[in-house]
C-alpha cells in the first residue's frame, strides 16, 4: 500500500489565448490504505488530479511522491503508469470490447509473465469476490451496466495494485445499483487494504466510502477533512453546497442577529462585512403552525409555504419569509404536506446556522 | 406543385443522371461479347444480337499474365501498406496525446510528410525514383513495383488508418498503459481489431488506387511480360479500323476485381474515400 | 512516450523519407544542368527554370492543367451539390446507397481503361455521334477537332470525379441533425429552401475537402490524357505531368526535374494546408 503525497502541483493546459489553469498548486497527502475522496463540481480540476497521480498526465508545476519515491515533477514523468501499481477504474470503464471479461480481467497479468494457470486462478479469485464468475465468457456489450463496473473493479483489482483510483466509478449506473455497489468497493477496500481515491462530484459517494475528503473548487483545494466535518463546518457555501444540499439566504449583519427580510437568524460571533450569507441545511429547519417547546429548535420568525414537491418519500417544502425577501427560499423535507399560502412558524436547529461572509 | 409529380420528377432526374452515369459501363459490358462480324455493323450503344466469346478468348490470353502480375503486387502492397500504415498511424495517435510541445510539432511534421506522400502527383518523382528502383537492381522486378508503391501507399495507409484509430476512445488505451501492456501489444491487440472495419476499408481503398495506377508500372516495367493490367490494356486502344470488341473486352478484364470489390464491398471503399477527406460520421 | 513505440512508425517514417529524398533530389537537380547532352552537370542556378517557363510546351500545359483542375473544381462543387441533394431527399437508404453507388463507381475504374472506353464513346461514326445523328442533332467533333480535344478530356473527369463531391456533400448533409430538417418541414419549409438555409450553410467544411481533393486528383492525372493522344507528346492534351513525362522520355533530365518542383509545388500549395487545418483537425477532436 502506498502513501500518496502531492506537492504544489499547478497544471496548466494550452489554450488557443494563453493558458487555463486546471490545477492550481494543489498539496495533498493520502495516507497508505487511506480512503481519500476528492470532491469538485465538473470543470474543477479533480479527473486531471486523478490523471496525473496515474501517470496519464504532467504536473506543470509541483511534485508527485509514491511513498518517498518521486514520480512526476516539473513537466516530467519519472514514474510512468504502467510502473506505478496502479488500478484504474474510468468513468466510461473503458473495457476492451474484443475481449471478454475474463480476458479483460486477465489484461494486467498477461502483461505480467505469469502462468495460464496462475492468471486463471487470480481471475477466478476476484470474480468470485465481486460475483461476476458466471459472466467471464461474455463480452462487455452483454452485460449489465453494474456488471459491466464490477468487471472493470476487477481488472483494476487483479493485479494487486497499491493504489486504486475511482473515477466517477458509479455515475453511469443506474440510480438504484449505485448504493450497492458504492458498498462493494468499500467492503473490497477493506479486505485487501489497497489505498483507494475516488473523485466524484457526488456527495454520496464520498460519505458512502470516503474517510477524507478534499474539496476542489476552480483548480484549488479549498478544504480536507472527514467528510461529515467538511458537511458541518464547510468553509465557504460553494463547499457546503457541494457536499450537500443547503438553503443560502442574503442577509443583513445587526446587532441582533442576521436579517433575512422579517427573518431573524442568531449570531454566534462578531462579522466585518454586513452582507452575509446564511447557509442551513433542509434537515436543520422546521416549519410548523404552532409554536415548539424545545430550546434545541429557535423561532427565527414567520414565512409562507410557496411551492410544495414530493420526492423519496418526503414532501420537500420550500418557504419564503412573510415580508421583505420574497426571492429567499427555504427548503426542508416533511413526511406530511403543507398548504400553498399557508403561513407557518420557522424553526432553525440550535448552533447549525452557517454565516459566510461574501 | 403535386407531391405525387415532385417525387416523380425527383426520380426522374435520378435515373437520367445514373443512366448517363452507366453509359461507359454499359458500353464495357455490350461491347465484349460481339463477334468480329458484328463490331463491323453495329455501333458502340447497341448492343449485340448474337452472343459471342471470341473477344474474351483473345483477349484474356494475351491479359492472363499481367493478371496475374498486378495481383502478385497489388494484393501485397496492399496488406503491407495498411498493416505498417496502421502501426504508424498507432503512433501518431500516442504522439498527439503528449505531453511536450516538442512532440506536438514533430507530429504535425511528420503529419504534413503523409499527408504529402499521399496526395503528391507521384509522376513528379519519375527521374529520382526510377534511378533509385534501377540502382537497387529492381527494374523490371515485382519488388521494385511495389517498393515504388510502398512510398506513396504506406503513408496513404498511415493516413487513413490515423483517422480510423482516432475514434477507439482514449480511455481504452490508457487503461491498457496502467494495465502494463507495451505499445506493441496495445497496438496488436486493441488496435487492431478495434479499428478492423477501417483496416479493411484502408485496404480495400488502397487495393483499388494500386490496381489502377498506371504510372508507376509504366516507368518502372520495359520488358512485356512483367506488365500490370493497366499499362497491358493500352494497347488495346485500336483507332480506325480495328475491332472495338477486343477494346472493352480488355477493359472489363482490366476492371473486373476492382469493380467486384466496388460491388460486394462499396461501403468500405466509400468509407474509406470519405476517411481521405477527413472523416465523417460514423466513420 | 515509450521507446517501443518508436519501433511502430519507423516504416511508415522510413517510406515517407525516401520521397521526402526524391522531392529534395527533383529540386537540387532541377538547379543543375543535366542532360543527355550534358552527362557532367554543374549548379547553373534558376536558368533552368527560366528556360522551361519560356518554352511554349511548357505554359500550354500548364494552362491545360490548371484549366482542367479549375473546370473540375467548379464543375464537380455544382454537379456534387446537384447530386447531393437530390440523394439527401430520398426517403429510403437502399435506394440512396444505390443512386450514389452510381455516382462513384468510375472512382473504381482505372484511368487507363476510362481512356480505352471513351476512345471509342467519342468516335465520330460509331460512338456517341451515332446516337446524335440518330436523333437529327449535328455531330460533335469530340477528339477529332484540336479546339474539342481537351474539353473531350475534361468531360471524361468530370464524369470520373463528381461522385467525390457528390459523397462529401451527401457526408455533410448527413451530419446535419435530422430534428432541425424535421422542425423546418413542419414550419412548411420546402426542399429549396432547406437546401438553401440549412443545408448548403452547413457545408463549407464539404466544399473544402471537395475543392482540395478534385484539384489534387485533376492535378495528377496522367494515363486519361496519355492513352486518348497515344503518349506524351500530343500538346493539344498535354498537362503539367504528361509534359514532364515527355521531358524525361527525350532525356531532358534537368528540365523535367525543373517541372517536376513546380509540380510538387503547387499540389503543396494545397496539400499542405489541408493536412494542417482539416485532417489534423478531425483527428485531434
Amino acid at each position: 500500500m502506498v502513501k500518496i503525497i502531492a506537492k504544489n502541483i499547478s497544471k496548466y493546459f494550452k489554450k488557443r489565448n494563453g493558458y487555463v489553469i486546471a490545477l492550481d498548486d494543489v498539496s495533498l497527502t493520502v495516507e497508505s490504505g487511506a480512503r481519500f475522496g476528492i470532491l469538485g463540481p465538473s470543470g474543477a480540476g479533480k479527473t486531471t488530479f486523478m490523471r496525473i497521480i496515474a501517470g496519464l498526465e504532467v504536473p506543470t508545476k509541483g511534485e508527485l511522491y509514491f511513498d518517498d519515491k518521486l514520480v512526476a515533477s516539473n513537466n516530467k514523468i519519472i514514474v510512468p503508469p504502467e510502473d506505478r501499481k496502479i488500478g484504474m477504474v474510468f468513468q466510461t470503464w473503458a473495457l476492451y470490447p474484443n475481449l471478454t471479461a475474463f480476458d479483460n480481467i486477465a489484461f494486467p497479468l498477461t502483461n505480467m509473465k505469469l502462468s495460464k494457470e496462475e492468471i486463471r486462478k487470480r481471475v477466478e479469485e476476484i470474480a468470485k469476490i465481486l460475483d461476476i464468475g458466471h459472466v467471464l465468457d461474455h463480452y462487455p456489450r452483454e452485460l449489465s451496466g453494474g456488471q459491466q463496473q464490477r468487471v472493470a473493479l476487477a481488472r483494476a483489482l487483479v493485479k494487486n495494485p497499491s493504489l486504486l483510483l475511482l473515477d466517477e466509478p458509479f455515475s453511469n449506473l443506474d440510480a438504484r445499483m449505485r448504493d450497492s455497489a458504492r458498498a462493494l468497493v468499500k467492503d473490497v477496500q477493506e479486505k485487501l487494504g489497497v489505498t483507494l481515491i475516488i473523485v466524484s462530484h457526488d456527495p454520496a459517494d464520498i460519505f458512502s466510502i470516503a474517510d477524507n475528503v478534499g474539496v476542489l473548487v476552480k483548480g484549488k483545494l479549498v478544504q480536507v477533512g472527514r467528510p461529515e466535518d467538511v458537511y458541518n463546518n464547510p468553509v465557504t457555501i460553494e463547499v457546503a453546497n457541494l457536499i450537500g444540499e443547503i438553503n443560502e439566504l442574503e442577509g443583513k449583519v445587526t446587532k441582533e442577529g442576521v436579517i433575512v427580510g422579517n427573518l431573524k437568524f442568531p449570531l454566534d460571533k462578531s462579522y466585518k462585512s454586513e452582507r452575509v450569507i446564511v447557509g442551513i441545511r433542509p434537515e436543520d429547519v422546521k416549519f410548523t403552525k404552532d409554536l415548539i417547546n424545545d430550546e434545541n429548535w429557535i423561532l427565527v420568525g414567520k414565512g409562507v409555504v410557496k411551492v410544495i414537491g414530493y420526492q423519496g418519500g418526503m414532501f420537500r417544502i420550500t418557504v419564503t419569509p412573510l415580508e421583505g425577501s420574497e426571492d429567499e427560499e427555504i427548503v426542508t423535507y416533511m413526511d406530511h404536506p403543507l398548504k400553498r399560502k399557508e403561513e407557518v412558524l420557522i424553526y432553525v436547529k440550535k448552533g447549525s446556522v452557517k454565516i459566510f461572509e461574501t | 406543385m403535386r407531391p405525387v409529380i415532385r417525387a416523380t420528377l425527383h426520380y426522374l432526374a435520378l435515373v437520367v443522371i445514373s443512366a448517363i452515369w452507366l453509359i461507359p459501363v454499359y458500353a464495357m459490358l455490350i461491347n465484349g461479347f460481339k463477334s468480329n462480324l458484328a463490331v463491323l455493323s453495329t455501333p458502340v450503344l447497341v448492343p449485340p444480337t448474337s452472343f459471342s466469346l471470341s473477344a474474351y478468348h483473345i483477349v484474356f490470353n494475351a491479359l492472363e499474365r499481367p493478371l496475374l502480375n498486378s495481383l502478385i503486387v497489388v494484393i501485397p502492397t496492399a496488406l503491407i501498406s495498411t498493416f505498417l500504415g496502421a502501426m504508424g498511424a498507432y503512433f501518431f495517435y500516442t504522439l498527439t496525446y503528449s505531453f511536450s510541445k516538442f512532440l506536438s510539432s514533430l507530429s504535425d511534421f511528420l503529419f504534413s510528410l503523409i499527408t504529402l506522400a499521399t496526395f503528391i502527383p507521384y509522376q513528379a518523382t519519375l527521374i529520382p525514383l526510377t534511378r533509385l528502383v534501377v540502382s537497387m537492381g529492381l527494374l523490371d522486378n515485382y519488388l521494385g513495383i511495389m517498393f515504388a508503391m510502398l512510398i506513396f501507399y504506406i503513408p496513404t495507409g498511415a493516413l487513413l488508418m490515423s483517422m480510423f484509430i482516432s475514434v477507439v476512445p482514449r480511455s481504452i488505451i490508457e487503461a491498457a498503459k496502467l494495465d502494463g501492456a507495451g505499445d506493441l501489444k496495445i497496438f496488436m491487440k486493441l488496435i487492431l481489431p478495434l479499428s478492423l472495419p477501417g483496416f479493411i476499408s484502408t485496404l480495400i481503398f488502397i487495393i483499388i488506387e494500386a490496381w489502377n495506377n498506371f504510372f508507376i508500372p509504366l516507368v518502372l516495367v520495359t520488358t512485356p511480360g512483367m506488365r500490370l493490367i493497366p499499362v497491358a490494356v493500352e494497347s488495346y486502344t485500336g483507332g480506325y479500323g480495328t475491332i472495338y470488341n477486343e477494346t472493352f473486352a480488355a477493359a472489363v478484364i482490366a476492371s473486373i476485381i476492382p469493380l467486384a470489390i466496388f460491388i460486394f464491398l462499396g461501403r468500405y471503399f466509400i468509407r474509406g474515400l470519405i476517411a481521405l477527406g477527413g472523416g465523417g460520421k460514423g466513420v | 512516450m515509450k521507446k517501443s513505440a518508436i519501433i511502430l512508425v519507423i516504416p511508415t517514417m522510413a517510406f515517407t523519407i525516401i520521397l521526402l529524398y526524391l522531392v529534395i533530389w527533383n529540386a537540387v537537380v532541377s538547379f543543375m544542368n543535366w542532360s543527355l547532352l550534358n552527362p557532367k552537370p554543374y549548379f547553373v542556378g534558376l536558368q533552368t527554370y527560366l528556360s522551361v517557363m519560356k518554352q511554349f510546351q511548357f505554359v500550354n500545359s500548364l494552362v491545360h492543367s490548371l484549366e482542367l483542375s479549375a473546370t473540375l473544381v467548379v464543375v464537380g462543387n455544382v454537379l456534387g451539390i446537384l447530386f447531393a441533394s437530390l440523394l439527401y431527399f430520398l426517403s429510403s437508404n437502399k435506394v440512396r446507397s444505390v443512386f450514389l453507388s452510381i455516382i462513384i463507381y468510375p472512382l473504381a475504374i482505372s484511368m487507363a481503361v476510362d481512356a480505352l472506353i471513351w476512345l471509342w464513346l467519342y468516335n465520330i461514326d460509331i460512338g456517341i455521334d451515332w446516337v446524335l445523328v440518330k436523333i437529327g442533332l449535328p455531330k460533335f467533333p469530340w477528339l477529332s477537332s484540336t479546339s474539342t480535344m481537351f474539353p473531350s478530356l475534361i468531360l471524361v473527369t468530370i464524369w470520373a470525379y463528381s461522385g467525390l463531391a457528390t459523397l462529401f456533400y451527401l457526408a455533410g448533409f448527413m451530419n446535419i441533425d435530422k430534428t432541425i430538417i424535421e422542425a423546418a418541414k413542419l414550419d412548411g419549409a420546402g426542399s429549396f429552401k432547406i437546401l438553401r438555409k440549412i443545408l448548403l450553410p452547413n457545408s463549407l467544411n464539404s466544399f473544402i475537402i471537395s475543392t482540395a481533393l478534385l484539384f489534387l486528383f485533376s492535378f495528377r492525372i496522367f494515363s486519361l490524357p496519355y492513352i486518348l493522344s497515344g503518349g506524351p507528346t500530343n500538346i493539344f492534351l498535354q498537362t503539367l505531368v504528361v509534359y514532364m513525362y515527355y521531358l524525361f522520355t527525350v532525356e531532358f533530365f534537368s528540365q523535367a526535374t525543373a517541372v517536376a518542383t513546380i509540380v510538387t509545388l503547387i499540389a503543396s500549395i494545397v496539400i499542405l494546408p489541408y493536412a494542417l487545418v482539416i485532417i489534423r483537425r478531425w483527428i485531434r477532436r
